[in-house]
């Protein structure tokens, strides 16, 4: 497999590249940027774009408390997402699921010096508001929640704080871009440790963009109507050959085999949800993810940290009998 | 052989984070430069000159260890060019303050002290235009994008060591509230770039950018000076 395309720098979809590309444009006003005196430019698409580029090649630990938090920094994840139970818990339960306390998500940011992740429900512009002013590095506006809003995201230009979300197919994830999201992963069917949906989002992005890739202006035109996507991120799709932001896997992966195929699938990174604290030993399958997410095509450092490590979560067939339903058809 | 003299190797460590950026920097160019992604002991032998990209250092650090690179990179760095950008800048220092619990292995290779994370969370990121000396078109300055960027907090070369040169600083008032106390003691957090002997750092992110200037600066002041043919 040849190494991947580089993604854009800086904000490409939104702003276009000065034809010279000697100096960086400075990202669209009307975002949610605060010139200070001196010129420094808080929240700028550059910056929240930029965190997602840094966590690229890396895994990102779904955590309850403190503890499990630490036990993934030392596993190697290069950013944690604090949330009070993990998908195949809100599966078991049920009920409403809301964005977490405060007090709990504070006590994993004093806990480790990685990046701290947090979810809101689709559209709760509140949440999200709660979680910028503890100072949360991402928001993930996450179908895993129960919706607030079952027609409209946040508009999330309006916050510094940058967010990610779910997509199962190209239109949507452009769709969530042009939204403001600064980072995108597949939805898969998150608490189920079955990695089909996550496989199935992935190469439906993947196979459009490259159907994208070598259409003509008027093909673009038709096929961004089709797909219900602004033209502009059609069209720099198209020509970049990728996603313009970072695009993570979810939803499903409960192995290191399941986070280098989705790596071999054109991901960037993963997240592993239930998949970690569900398992018989935490600590030794959190460290073999991350390693296998660096060597996802050496099949034999693969084999290595694939061995002895206890038994994986329990998977779930994802069929209309699922517990708790298909959580990847919320929101569209 | 690349075009105007011998090829020159570049390695860039690719174990997590922004190094394919890194990648696309070297390739735009004018001089030939073969890169290297390094994430093995043996990618590393190839290599003339490295890069540490940013992304998490303390997952930087624990794959290297993980995949047998933490000795060869010390080896690596007491020998060649190193630049590090962020996360690669607090593994190149001596100390860093404010790792997680039970410290951090750095690799060394700079005499400066840094702190990790040195504006708070990912709200306080930001840019700012710098003005650095040694760029081409100096005049034009720098957009330097600044991500949970790491704070220098002392120079502290040791009587035989190579001097600390100041490459780009930044203005005071963009430093946090904690940091921005007036005196002179806290200039060392204002210094954004900087050099000593053939190793560079950046606390931010110059591959980020469309603007080549600082991987053009790293190969013709710390990578050709050093280089000499193969063979």
């Amino acid at each position: 497999m040849s190494s991947p395309v580089p993604p854009p720098t800086v904000p490409t979809p939104l702003v276009p590249q000065s034809a010279g590309g000697a100096s960086v444009a400075t990202p669209a006003p009307a975002r949610s940027s605060s010139q200070s005196q001196s010129g420094g430019n808080l929240g700028t698409f550059g910056v929240k774009s930029g965190l997602a580029q840094m966590l690229k090649g890396g895994v990102i630990m779904d955590v309850v408390n403190a503890e499990q938090a630490r036990i993934a920094e030392e596993a190697g994840a290069c950013a944690v997402m604090a949330l009070e139970r993990v998908p195949a818990d809100i599966r078991k339960e049920g009920g409403v699921a809301r964005m977490s306390d405060p007090k709990m998500i504070k006590e994993i940011q004093n806990a480790v010096t990685i990046p701290v992740m947090a979810k809101v429900r689709i559209g709760h512009i509140v949440e999200a508001q709660i979680l910028q002013a503890i100072g949360i590095d991402y928001i993930d506006e996450s179908e895993v929640l129960t919706p607030a809003d079952d027609e409209h995201h946040l508009n999330k230009h309006n916050y510094k704080v940058p967010f990610v979300c779910g997509a199962r197919d190209l239109g949507e994830a452009l769709r969530r871009i042009s939204e403001g999201a600064a980072m995108i992963r597949t939805k898969g069917e998150a608490g189920t440790g079955n990695v089909v949906e996550a496989v199935r989002h992935q190469r439906a992005v993947m196979g459009q963009i490259r159907k994208a890739s070598v259409m003509s202006e008027e093909e673009l035109f038709t096929f961004a109507k089709e797909i219900q996507a602004p033209y502009h991120l059609v069209k720099e799709t198209a020509r970049l050959k990728r996603l313009p932001v970072v695009n993570f896997a979810a939803g499903g992966i409960a192995t290191p085999a399941d986070a280098a195929l989705m790596m071999q699938l054109g991901c960037d990174g993963v997240f592993v949800g239930s998949g970690i604290f569900h398992s018989g030993d935490p600590a030794k399958r959190a460290r073999a993810i991350v390693q296998a997410v660096t060597h996802y095509n050496n099949p034999k450092i693969l084999a290595e940290v694939s061995e002895d490590l206890g038994p994986a979560m329990v998977g779930l067939t994802i069929d209309d009998e699922l517990k708790g339903g298909r959580l990847a058809a919320r929101g569209h | 052989m690349g075009v105007g003299g011998m090829s020159v190797t570049v390695g860039i460590l690719a174990l997590q984070g922004a190094f394919v950026e890194h990648e696309a920097a070297l390739q735009r160019l004018d001089r030939k430069i073969e890169v290297v992604l390094v994430k093995t002991p043996e990618d590393l032998e190839k290599c003339d000159a490295l890069i540490i990209p940013g992304g998490e250092s303390t997952t930087i650090a624990l794959l290297a260890r993980l995949s047998g690179l933490m000795d060869p990179l010390k080896k690596f760095v007491s020998e060649r060019p190193v630049w590090g950008t962020c996360a690669g800048a607090i593994l190149l220092s001596q100390t860093v303050e404010n790792t997680k619990k039970g410290g951090q292995e750095v690799l060394g290779g700079m005499s400066i002290g840094i702190a990790r994370n040195g504006w708070g969370s990912q709200i306080e990121s930001f840019e700012a235009d710098l003005t650095v000396s040694g760029l081409k078109d100096p005049e034009n300055p720098f957009r330097g994008v600044f991500i949970r960027a790491p704070v220098v907090i002392e120079l502290k070369p040791a009587a035989n060591d190579p001097p600390v040169e100041v490459v780009a600083s930044l203005s005071p008032e963009l430093l946090p509230p904690a940091l921005s106390a007036p005196d002179h003691s806290n200039e060392p957090k204002t210094f954004v770039a900087l050099r000593q002997g053939l190793h560079f750092l950046t606390t931010f992110h110059p591959e980020l950018t469309r603007d080549d200037r600082f991987h053009e600066y790293f190969v013709r002041e710390c990578v050709l000076p050093r280089h000499s043919p193969k063979g």
